[in-house]
């Protein structure tokens, strides 16, 4: 899973590549590539809504859930900006960011939720398993 | 007439913490009156203060996108499924 995602934000770039990683009852299964349909992707993300609602369609024929979400920071830390908070609604996954600022790539895992509801959102590091 | 809802992410706390409810309406807009009715708050999480659909959430009634097929005024057949998808996205600006 880790090699996947180095690869993705290897390919895109100089632009913030983004997916999902899908899971079955807990364990991660596969990395879904998606578009980044972001007006400025060098520095901004979002992941094309179709490609969205195939994803989560895909998910349910197969019995899986979403596991995680993915991005990454060409140039700069691999932490949850002040936007990248603002617009994280899916407290139920992992959001994973890969940062592609050194020759190294850095990945890191979060939880970005609000609890309770409607509170401000919280940025909780999580350890990511290898594979 | 009864559609089913599926609400992933955050939206799910809206509703109870369901990721799918049933609701009836014959638009987008009646069956969100119809889940408010029962789920107090609802509303004000998908539409905006002029009652349009939030930036950050996309609906699709089946394969339709709400936005392109009338908004709150796009039809919904009976037994159809309505996703209420809250957008991925970020950024560092």
């Amino acid at each position: 899973m880790r090699e996947a995602i180095v690869a993705h934000a290897r390919d895109a770039g100089p632009v913030e590549c983004c997916g999902l990683v899908a899971a079955h009852e807990g364990v991660p299964t596969r990395v879904v590539r998606c578009a980044n349909v972001a007006d400025t992707p060098a520095v901004r993300y979002r992941i094309d809504p179709r490609e969205q609602l195939a994803a989560f369609r895909a998910m349910d024929d197969a019995g899986e859930e979403l596991f995680a979400i993915y991005h990454s920071h060409p140039a700069t830390t691999p932490y949850p900006s002040s936007t990248d908070r603002g617009e994280a609604f899916y407290p139920e996954a992992v959001y994973i960011l890969v940062s592609l600022r050194s020759g190294e790539p850095e990945l890191r895992a979060y939880r970005i939720s609000a609890d309770p509801p409607g509170s401000a959102k919280a940025v909780r590091e999580v350890p990511l398993r290898a594979g | 007439m009864a559609v089913t809802v599926r609400l992933p992410g955050a939206l799910r706390d809206a509703v109870g913490g369901d990721n799918k409810v049933t609701a009836d309406g014959r638009t987008l807009g009646e069956v969100f009156a119809d889940i408010e009715r029962r789920h107090p708050g609802f509303r004000e999480r998908v539409l905006d203060e002029e009652g349009r659909l939030r930036t950050y959430v996309n609906v699709y009634i089946g394969e339709t996108d709400a936005r392109t097929s009338g908004g709150l005024d796009a039809p919904v057949p009976q037994g159809s499924e309505v996703m209420v998808i809250p957008a991925m996205a970020g950024g560092v600006r």
